[in-house]
């Protein structure tokens, strides 16, 4: 739940409709001017249909230097930002040589192993000589290696189901896999604030998609029930399939999925649930096994668990667990396992060395420590900000914290005051968030010390000041006498 | 003072952002705050203020409601293209609140408009067909209806 005050809600949309309205005074302009100039592409369609790169050319362009910044270190909990410059008004950008190292608040490297890790990187690099960068081949072809085995024997151990398959991309392997496991005459119903790969795998699939209110297990009753009695849109016989999509975080609002009563009226409604977990495996959970084991949700009751492998084990890809049925059907008919490039070796040597290191069977309790640090750090930043008086969004125990900024004018001044401070921020705004709701998006590692976190509270205090995003009042200090705080000044 | 966001159903984030709190008061604002500046501007008779923003509104909501199709951004893949701001609000729903608020402040405009010019021509004329083709075009029956073919698809 959002809480706006409501004179910034007013604000904002006047300035959005100012944005706008400069826009299209600009492109009003722009026309004239290009009718001027001749063009040789006669009788060629338009790229782009009417004026649907409006916001891109408009609106993002001028805060391009925001975005897609590029490093030129491992994304550790320090890194090099490189810095750019633009003649044209950031409409293009040129790099220079020069970095400025900057404290990582933006990568999504929850346990740390985005850099070198002692017991991964050798492991790694042997595996790299062994086998070499790619398989260069498909699964079913010559790809598959006995690290493949491996990995997807690690991934059932780990998430604690029957069985798993294993993909080379995170997105590809949602966008993949929704429409192998459900077609026309099912229905889809999944959060309003899903992820765009869900959304594009759900469009792909030709069944039926309806939208529940985010994170309301009420309103999912009230739309299964509408939706059993109704049946498919004009013939209104039954449903072939439902399937109810959630996924464990939600990566714009850190929050935690109400799992226990979604699967308790998915179970009522005999409709199937698949979890995307790819913010929460490894992350969150006492021994990092994900959303089920810190709410206490047998994995036998979820049906499909998806998962990627690029936020908590450092590589990339996704998997898909589940029971030895459905996983043996995902190897003959998913094209991304028949068709796509298996992921590389030695990225899966890296996601098995971090599951071990994760379990504790690497023989050193790194794993427990850095799910206890993880878990510290994000309870310690989250309180923090709160009491400054911004408004964070989010559960506790959720490594993603999403700063509400709200106007667009302060999206591009706090993430350039941010960079001009040595703190690296990923700020967000339409269309990936609702237009009233643009944040700054603040992920915690494990491989950040306490003070690295401090100096990044300062910082954020003092840019949130500069900028006026302390919408709540700050609570009053006071000298915390209990071992584990520091007396902030 | 704050207010609370409820979270959408609606996934066209190009008419999500009209479901939040706060957009009639922008609106009504906006409108006021027009009538302000061209009374500064222009140092006319507020009746003559009040049909300049009536018409600037007409042209203005007309152009971006009933007449732009689609989305000004890429990611939903063009299917709201064929359809106009007006037919893609609320996912279709014909006579929500949103749609009679929108239906409403035309004619109200219009009131306050003829109202204080003293319902004097030409001003009366201009503003009465305006507010007859803004009402005309946000009935029910109007939805995706396209008169002789005008602002159809190629």
């Amino acid at each position: 739940m959002i809480t706006i005050p409501y004179l910034t809600a007013v604000s904002t949309y006047f300035s959005y409709g100012l944005l706008f309205a400069f826009g299209q005074l600009r492109d009003f302009f722009r026309r004239f001017i290009d009718w001027w100039l001749t063009t040789n592409l006669h009788g060629y369609a338009p790229i782009c249909l009417g004026h649907e790169d409006f916001y891109i050319r408009r609106l993002y362009h001028r805060i391009q230097d925001c975005f897609e910044r590029p490093i030129s270190s491992a994304p550790d909990a320090w890194f090099d930002v490189v810095e750019r410059y633009s003649n044209d008004n950031n409409k293009t950008f040129k790099r220079t040589t020069k970095t400025s190292r900057c404290l990582n608040l933006g990568s999504y490297n929850y346990l740390g192993f985005g850099s070198f890790d002692e017991y991964c990187t050798p492991r790694v690099i042997e595996s790299l000589k062994k086998f070499s960068a790619s398989t260069c081949s498909s699964r079913v072809d010559a790809g598959t290696t006995f690290v493949h085995a491996e990995l997807e024997e690690c991934v059932t151990r780990f998430v604690g189901k029957p069985a798993a398959v294993v993909f080379g991309m995170g997105y590809a392997t949602n966008s993949a896999i929704i429409p192998v496991l459900i077609g026309k005459g099912g229905l889809i119903i999944s959060d309003s604030l899903n992820h765009s790969s869900i959304v594009n795998g759900a469009r792909g699939s030709g069944a039926t998609i309806r939208v529940f209110q985010h994170n309301t297990p009420s309103h999912l009753e009230r739309v299964l029930r509408e939706q059993i009695a109704d049946g498919q849109p004009r013939t209104h016989r039954p449903w072939k399939k439902i399937i109810v999509v959630v996924e464990g975080i939600y990566s714009m609002e850190g929050e935690i999925c109400h799992l226990p009563e979604v699967v308790a009226i998915c179970k009522k409604y005999k409709a199937y649930v698949y979890l995307d977990e790819a913010h929460s495996i490894g992350a969150i959970g006492k021994t990092g096994k994900g959303i089920c084991e810190l709410l206490g949700v047998d994995t036998a009751d979820v049906d499909v668990m998806m998962g990627t492998f690029t936020k908590s084990f450092g590589s990339c890809g996704g998997y898909i667990a589940g029971s030895k049925e459905l996983v043996q059907y995902l190897k003959h008919q998913c094209p991304a396992h028949l068709y796509a490039t298996s992921i590389p070796t030695p990225s899966a040597q890296q996601i098995i060395s971090a599951i071990k290191v994760i379990l504790g069977e690497d023989g050193s309790n790194r794993g427990a420590q850095k799910l206890a640090r993880i878990r510290e750090n994000s309870n310690f930043f989250r309180a923090e900000l709160q009491k400054m008086g911004f408004e964070v969004l989010g559960d506790n125990d959720s490594p993603v914290m999403p700063i509400m900024l709200y106007n667009p004018a302060k999206i591009p001044a706090f993430s350039r005051e941010c960079l001009r401070q040595k703190v690296a921020v990923v700020v967000v705004g339409f269309p990936a968030t609702p237009l009233l709701l643009a944040r700054a998006r603040i992920c915690i590692s494990a491989s950040h010390s306490r003070e690295d976190l401090i100096r990044a509270l300062k910082v954020i205090s003092k840019v949130g000041d500069l900028s006026g995003i302390k919408y709540f009042p700050a609570e009053p200090k006071k000298i915390e006498q209990t071992k584990n705080d520091i007396k902030l000044d | 003072m704050y207010v609370r966001a409820l979270p959408t159903t609606d996934v066209n984030r190009n008419t999500e952002w009209f479901t939040y709190p706060g957009v009639w008061t922008t609106y009504i604002l906006i409108l006021f705050f027009s009538w302000l500046l061209v009374l500064s501007v222009f140092h006319c008779s507020p009746g003559i203020a009040w049909t300049i923003v009536h018409l600037a509104h007409f042209t203005v909501t007309y152009h971006s409601f009933h007449w732009k199709k689609g989305t000004p951004f890429g990611d939903d893949q063009g299917i709201y293209n064929r359809l106009t701001w007006w037919e893609q609000i609320d996912n279709g729903k014909q006579l929500t609140r949103n749609r009679k608020f929108l239906t409403v402040v035309p004619v109200v405009l219009y009131l306050i408009a003829s109202h204080t010019t003293d319902y004097q021509h030409p001003m009366l004329f201009l503003n009465t067909l305006a507010v007859f083709v803004m009402v005309v075009a946000k009935f029910p029956h109007m939805h995706k209806v396209r008169i002789f073919g005008i602002n159809g698809d190629q």
